[in-house]
């Protein structure tokens, strides 16, 4: 353990912006620090970094109080890369990152050959060397991130905090600062404090995650014990998906969009499907807000799956079996209550063909029908040529044939007009 | 900063260079001009202590250069220095180009403390004028920690309530020392011209009353540079740098009200020199107070010294307060600084 942070309340005013904040952190860790806006997360991370004293509580850095130390002695321990540049003057990258050096040096004492050394391997690491002559008022916002991050390095601390330190970086020098964060903590066990927003990167890379609400510790863990939806849902008050490729792999939030879209609630569309091929049709439909039916689909098929996780109504047979007499009357009475019917390039065997007979039934009826007519009928024909027959016919009876599911919606939308060969 | 040094150097012996030529001119120029040649032999027998058998000619001029030019045109230079690095260091302590010993109202409050020194003393006798420096450094001193403690909220000094302090403080000051005219009765004349700024006859005793206050200032400002440097790119960030930063803040603030007291108690209010050598001097040589500091001490004497000679010979055999000068130069100099450099004025 390398931080000892003992019971901390900090604040400017009246009320305390932390309260009462322990956390442990050990050598060569990596620690985020997540939590909403205005949750307390900068102001734990400066009161550990030696800049805003508790009013009480203790940060010890191994068994000395940090508020004890002589400000340069600590300043050879920890380094802070700071949010905000404040690199307002024209100073030389190299005389920025030399600054560094300080804590190390003394009163009267020049830099020397092992100083300029060291800059030129925080220069290095943090791949700004090229920028070593320019002036850091020419810099962009990314580049003097990444200058303040090799002056830090240049402290040779064992402890490095970081406030937001990807914030105004691109993704290629987002990773790259983690992937330097990770890679320092195995070559020299530097341990790494930082405040992130991006709780994806945050999950990816840190060991630990501390989330901050309201100024006090929520919760803290591993990324896979902390995040999940219904943390989210609580911490930041929103939804979100937290997903994990494998258990035990690190979580990952996906961010799901509410659809501001008017429901098509006078609109409603079945679709007969089955075997998998309506993923893109049902996510389109569902987009669009329209109301979806469908059937007959065995229980447990993809696109049962599928048509159940939007909510659609399904009509439903049994896990690989025929479709029965009682389904094929709830599927046909569905369609009729459909302004328009979907018939996906299924493929047809016996058990389904009770499906592409009431399409063609309700086709020669003149209902509206649409065709997804992907090719060759024969090649998705386990029937021995009855389905072939059976379609074909229906081709004659005054359907639209589309390509493709997305023609298939741009017709339900109207963006394509509905014509009945 | 490696790259830099050569070029720095060159400009560093240059300036020498021009100093010490201007010193010589100003020494020499006057009611009676005396060439360089003499000046230079004069001085240099008094250094050497060889200078009590002069006859005629040669001893008035002797007595002129030694007794009244040379200790004048030192007092300027050095008085030039102190300005210079005064303001130097307000403005890298506050990040502010704007901030500058007028400004924060250090300037006003030493005057003050003169004024009342001159009123309460008398000025009769330079059996006092000892004490002048002395009450214009503690009202300096008093000024500056008056800001300081109006200006720090929450156990910090933001640059933004310390200059709104500084004007406060600044205009009840200004306030006190008209009162205090007010009241002068005959004494107001000499307390104006006083005032006004300049240096005609201001012999030895002056440099001595001057020097040690002065000295430690410049002593405490040159041992400070670097940790002036971290000051520039943020307090918290040169926290970061385990800079002691309020320490640093309080000893660069007693720099700089000695050197300000001193020079108010020996030249009355000479401004701009602070706020624009710094200014000038950073734009050429860039923000690093190692190279930044002695380039400003030179570049601040030598611009006293030449004012000074303006001052004496532009509307001779009268002369104007040097304050004057400076200000007819430094002003507009200044208006069109800001005008170039009106994005970023602090480059």
């Amino acid at each position: 353990m390398i931080l000892d942070v003992m019971g901390v309340t900090c604040g400017y005013g009246s009320t305390p912006v932390l309260a009462d904040a322990t956390l442990k952190v050990n050598k060569g860790e990596l620690l985020g620090i997540v939590g909403p806006n205005g949750s307390g997360k900068s102001t734990l991370l400066k009161a550990m970094s030696r800049v805003l004293p508790p009013r009480c509580g203790r940060i010890l850095l191994q068994e000395d109080d940090i508020y004890e130390m002589r400000p340069s002695q600590a300043a050879q321990h920890l380094a802070v890369v700071p949010q905000e540049a404040g690199l307002d003057f024209p100073f030389t990258v190299e005389a920025v990152v030399m600054m560094g050096r300080i804590p190390h040096l003394k009163r009267f004492q020049r830099e020397g050959q092992r100083d300029r050394e060291i800059v030129r391997e925080a220069l290095r690491q943090t791949n700004t060397l090229q920028l070593a002559e320019r002036l850091v008022t020419e810099l962009s916002g990314g580049e003097k991130q990444r200058v303040l991050i090799a002056r830090a390095l240049a402290q040779e601390p064992e402890v490095m905090f970081l406030d937001e330190p990807t914030s105004f970086l691109d993704l290629n020098y987002q990773i790259e600062i983690m992937e330097l964060l990770n890679r320092l903590r195995y070559q020299q066990g530097l341990t790494a404090v930082m405040v992130v927003h991006d709780l994806n990167l945050a999950s990816q890379y840190c060991d630990n995650l501390l989330v901050l609400k309201d100024g006090r510790i929520f919760t803290a863990g591993s990324p896979a014990q902390v995040l999940n939806e219904d943390l989210i849902r609580e911490v930041y008050g929103c939804e979100v998906k937290v997903e994990q490729r494998h258990p035990g792999s690190r979580p990952m939030l996906l961010i799901q969009p509410f659809n501001h879209r008017p429901q098509n609630t006078h609109y409603r569309v079945h679709v007969v499907g089955g075997g998998g091929c309506c993923g893109l049709l049902f996510h389109c439909l569902k987009e669009r807000r329209w109301e979806v039916t469908a059937g007959v689909i065995n229980i447990g098929d993809s696109d049962w799956q599928e048509a159940k996780s939007h909510g659609f109504k399904v009509v439903e047979a049994a896990p690989f079996s025929e479709i029965g007499l009682e389904e094929d009357q709830l599927n046909r009475l569905a369609m009729q209550k459909a302004d328009f019917i979907i018939l996906a390039p299924i493929p047809f065997g016996s058990g389904n063909l009770l499906n592409l007979r009431a399409v063609l039934e309700m086709a020669e009826q003149g209902a509206p029908v649409i065709v997804i007519d992907s090719g060759e009928i024969e090649e998705r024909d386990y029937t021995g040529g009855e389905a072939s027959i059976i379609y074909n016919k229906l081709l004659q009876s005054g359907v639209h044939v589309v390509e493709d599911p997305l023609q298939a919606v741009a017709v339900l939308e109207g963006d394509l007009p509905f014509v009945q060969s | 900063m490696q790259r830099n040094n050569k070029p720095v150097s060159i400009i560093m012996g240059l300036l020498t260079l021009v100093l010490i030529v201007l010193i010589i001119l100003g020494i020499g120029i006057g009611a009676v001009w005396i060439p360089p040649g003499e000046v230079l032999s004069l001085i240099n027998g008094h250094l050497n202590g060889s200078s009590i058998n002069y006859q005629g000619q040669t001893l008035s001029h002797d007595i002129i250069i030694w007794s009244i030019r040379f200790p004048r045109v030192l007092l300027g230079a050095m008085v030039g220095i102190s300005l210079s690095v005064a303001g130097a260091i307000f403005q890298g302590l506050f990040r502010n180009p704007m901030a500058d010993p007028y400004v924060i109202g250090v300037s006003s409050g030493s005057a003050l403390g003169a004024v009342a020194a001159i009123l309460l003393l008398g000025s009769t006798g330079l059996k006092y004028s000892y004490s002048i420096p002395a009450f214009a450094f503690v009202c300096a001193i008093l000024t500056i920690f008056l800001v300081y403690s109006l200006a720090r909220t929450g156990g910090r000094v933001p640059v933004m309530t310390l200059l709104l302090a500084g004007i406060a403080v600044n205009s009840f000051l200004s306030a006190l020392q008209s009162l205090a005219m007010f009241y002068s009765g005959d004494q107001m004349h000499q307390v104006v011209f006083w005032l006004l700024g300049g240096f005609s006859s201001r012999g030895w005793e002056y440099i001595g009353m001057f020097m040690p206050y002065a000295l430690i200032g410049i002593v405490i400002a040159f041992v400070y540079t670097r940790e002036l440097n971290g000051m520039l790119i943020g307090e918290e960030q040169a926290q970061h740098l385990g800079i002691d930063v309020e320490r640093v803040k309080i000893m660069l603030l007693i720099a700089s009200a000695l050197l300000i007291g001193a020079s108010v108690s020996v030249s009355g209010l000479i401004g701009f020199v602070g706020l624009i050598i710094p200014h000038v001097v950073r734009l050429v040589v860039g923000p690093d107070h190692r190279v930044l500091l002695p380039m400003v001490a030179l570049t601040g004497a030598i611009f006293m010294v030449g004012a000074d000679i303006v001052a004496r010979t532009i509307i001779a055999p009268e002369e104007l307060p040097v304050g004057v000068v400076t200000a007819l130069i430094g002003g507009p100099f200044f208006i069109y600084l800001l005008r170039r450099h009106k994005t970023s004025i602090y480059r």
